[in-house]
């Protein structure tokens, strides 16, 4: 080691479970060969690794735009080059509490868009799936495909002080950051060149095609070559940049709402050759969007009368439309209830404890234990919306209590769990900084496939919590390790 | 392919062909600029890019540096480089599933490259030339990915009209502002430098010099503009290749032939073919290219009509 100054300043703080230190200061077996490597290295070199993830992601366009005064500024999602490394038996477990929680909760959307069992035994509160915005009416009885409504999940977990895994959010709608997975991971390979192989991290690249092949089965027409389409919102929306990486990746046409047609409730694209038959779409507008005359009449990014060939199964939409009861934070409250109720076992991977600000003696507890509590909207993501109560002022706490009591079915409240922290490259020393997980799984009519690996996203700034991109986070290739 | 698609694939191709025009023809009239005792007029590229008014020609036209400045980086000027490149990639990055990624890469390190604030810097203090040059380079780099990585289907049949037509418009605009529409009485014609300086700024000079012989006179030049099927740039190559490219995706299109298209580009082919210098004269030069650059115009609108509606 000729660079030991890299970890001198490395302090990993108490009460917090380190993905690279354990309790007793010693880095953890499965950091070793790459510390080793970073070690080796010259401040200057890794300064310049630096450099290069930067200038590569800026050259392939792996950029938003923020619109500033009328002129748009490129920007990327920032990248630490640190990977954050998973154990082989860390990921089995993840794994399997992962496929226990799909099936559970594609039980859940079939039961409550048909016969509401699960609401008869008052498992489930009836009001409060009622009472969810994103409860579809309109999705009653629906035929879909093999029964299945999530297709694609990105499931949010975080480690608390002791290691423990915990489901922060199901991601059941639109989840996005899979083409991170997949970038991060291509500018490994260049940054450190060989260690990926010397480490057995196992391979991402076959989430494209596993998730070809099940649009490809979704097809409602039994043909050889159904035509399967990416829905986009546009190149205005801040991942467009992963819509054309899917869609280039799986070989399948980009559409936006404008090129497509709904006829004798049969869906088409508008071609050179004329109009062509769809047959799945997955989309990624989000449901309020996708049809004017069902949903948002406002809407230009959906195609009018898609709802009526969906009903009719003239075409397979994926995620199926009104999955968000599922993921609702109030519900999702209630996810261990439903693998108890519908699969007859334990839960897997824990909940965080949640309380509904629409119970009046879970409100007292709530409001009488504030600065313990992190208090969330149940229908906003992105970190939006949110009050930390350890951070918040009084007037913040007060004026929040306020805003719940107008309407409490909007709210809920869990302790605040403490996050891992993981190393990262920050102005030449590491620093340990807070991280999350989303594994991206897959479910196809011949079950769920999760893909080693996912995109960890990183709060960058020293202390911070909140990891959305939104908010100042950043992203971090993730390694699983193969048995060794 | 969706019809927006071709149409973004259309359109990416002719904005390119144009940014390379552009620049071409700025650096020898550059070149040209500082090898004249008098002033310098900027006057006819200014009008065969750009929309500028006759007040503005007359504040910019004897300015080099202010005219490359304006016509490269310039974000009033809807044709700058810099506008025609930001347009190009826009359309570039809607259908990079129907690109290779390489191209893709090629036409935002370009966007990248003319966006940077050393360009600006170099134009202010340097040669003017030497930024040129990059985005030419940029430039060819796009020509040789395209030709390298673009599947041979209707994608690059769609491009390929796009740039075609773009060069044929191109080509008939420089002979018209240079030779068609000037004062035939003005002994400007029998200037051979300015007949050189047109041919230099469209890459016909060495050719011209080995097909003729006597010196540099108009006839031949227009002769060689459109006429010369070797010359890369002429109005009947360009025109052959539209309809060269045309008939393929006719081919392509098993359901959606276009038979009134392919009627109008051989028609315009053959009308090009079948004429003569003599005859161009006869009727006078700007009238000739005038009914060219109209029939080039329908097919453009033709096409439009016919594969890239869609919203």
């Amino acid at each position: 080691m000729n660079n030991t100054s890299t970890f001198e300043s490395y302090l990993v703080k108490n009460n917090i479970y380190d993905e690279m230190f354990d309790s007793n200061n010693e880095i953890r077996g499965h950091y070793k060969k790459i510390i080793e490597y970073l070690s080796s290295e010259s401040v200057e070199n890794l300064n310049k690794k630096e450099d290069l993830a930067k200038s590569l992601f800026m050259r392939q366009g792996i950029t938003f735009t923020v619109y500033n005064s009328g002129e748009g500024i490129e920007k990327i999602f920032p990248f630490d080059m640190i990977p954050r490394i998973i154990t082989e038996n860390e990921w089995q477990y993840i794994e399997k509490g992962i496929k226990q929680r799909l099936k559970a909760l594609n039980l859940f959307l079939k039961d409550v868009y048909t016969n509401q069992f699960i609401l008869k035994d008052e498992i489930v509160p009836t009001e409060i799936v009622y009472s969810c915005p994103h409860f579809t009416r309109e999705m009653h009885d629906v035929n879909v495909p093999y029964d299945i409504y999530v297709h694609i999940a990105g499931i949010d977990l975080i480690r608390d002080n002791d290691g423990t895994f915990y489901v922060l959010e199901d991601n059941l709608r639109t989840p996005s950051g899979v083409s991170y997975m997949l970038e991060n991971r291509e500018i490994t390979k260049r940054l450190f060149p060989d260690i990926l192989p010397l480490c057995k991290v196992r391979s991402v690249t076959g989430y494209p095609s596993i998730l070809h092949k099940n649009l490809m089965s979704l097809s409602p027409r039994a043909i050889a070559n159904p035509t399967v389409v990416l829905l986009s919102p546009g190149v205005y929306n801040s991942a467009y940049f992963e819509h054309t990486t899917l869609a280039r990746l799986m070989g399948v046409e980009l559409v936006e709402g404008r090129d497509l047609v709904v006829h004798n409730h049969n869906v088409y694209m508008k071609t050179t050759n004329g109009l062509q038959q769809i047959d799945v779409i997955y989309r990624r507008v989000d449901d309020e969007f996708i049809d004017p005359l069902t949903f948002n009449p406002n809407s230009i990014l959906g195609i009018a009368g898609l709802m009526s060939a969906y009903r009719k199964g003239n075409v397979a939409i994926v995620n199926a439309i009104g999955n968000g009861v599922a993921d609702d934070k109030a519900i999702y409250a209630y996810v261990p209830d439903m693998i108890k109720y519908y699969l007859n076992e334990e839960p897997i991977l824990k909940n965080v404890p949640t309380f509904q600000l629409s119970n009046p003696d879970e409100r007292e507890y709530v409001f009488a234990n504030m600065n313990k509590l992190v208090i969330k909207k149940t229908n906003e993501s992105g970190g939006y919306g949110m009050l930390m109560g350890f951070s918040a002022t009084e007037k913040e706490i007060e004026e929040y209590k306020l805003e719940i009591l107008k309407d409490t079915r909007q709210f809920i409240a869990q302790p605040t769990i403490n996050l891992s922290s993981a190393p990262c490259y920050m102005h030449g020393k590491l620093q340990p900084r807070r991280i999350d997980l989303r594994p991206f799984a897959l479910v196809g009519p011949n079950g769920i496939e999760i893909v080693p690996g996912g995109l960890t996203r990183v709060a960058l700034r020293e202390g911070s919590l909140v990891v959305n991109s939104s908010q100042g986070g950043g992203s971090k290739d993730t390694w699983v390790l193969a048995s060794s | 392919m969706l019809s927006r698609v071709a149409d973004s694939l259309f359109w990416l191709s002719r904005y390119m062909e144009r940014s390379d025009g552009i620049l071409r023809m700025l650096k020898i009239n550059y070149a040209t600029s500082q090898d004249v005792m008098n002033d310098f007029t900027w006057r006819p590229v200014i009008k065969i890019f750009t929309g500028l008014n006759n007040n503005h020609l007359v504040e910019l036209e004897n300015n080099s540096r202010e005219v490359i400045r304006y016509m490269l980086i310039n974000k009033e000027n809807h044709n700058s480089v810099i506008n025609i490149i930001t347009l190009a990639r826009e359309n570039a990055r809607s259908v990079q599933d129907h690109i290779n990624k390489d191209l893709w890469q090629c036409l935002n390190e370009y966007y990248h490259t003319i966006k940077d604030p050393s360009i600006e810097r170099l134009l202010q203090r340097d040669d003017p030339v030497s930024v040129l040059d990059i985005l030419i380079k940029q430039g060819m780099l796009y020509y040789g990915t395209t030709e390298i990585t673009m599947e041979r289907g209707e994608g690059r049949s769609f491009m390929s009209i796009g740039k075609y037509l773009e060069r044929a418009i191109q080509s008939i605009d420089i002979l018209d502002t240079k030779i068609g529409s000037v004062d035939t009485s003005a002994d400007l014609l029998s200037d051979t430098s300015y007949l050189k300086h047109l041919l230099l700024s469209i890459g016909g000079y060495e050719l011209y010099l080995k097909k003729y012989r006597k010196g540099i006179e108009a006839a031949n030049v227009v002769e060689q503009v459109v006429f010369n099927n070797d010359f890369p740039r002429s109005v009947l190559y360009a025109i052959n290749q539209l309809y060269r490219y045309f008939d393929r995706l006719n081919a392509d299109l098993s359901t959606n032939q276009n038979q009134k298209l392919l009627f109008m580009i051989g028609k315009l082919q053959s009308h090009v073919k079948y004429s003569s210098v003599d005859g161009i004269y006869e009727e006078g030069l700007h009238n000739y290219l005038a009914h060219l650059k109209k029939e080039l115009f329908g097919v453009g609108n033709a096409l439009g009509e016919h594969y890239f509606a869609y919203a």
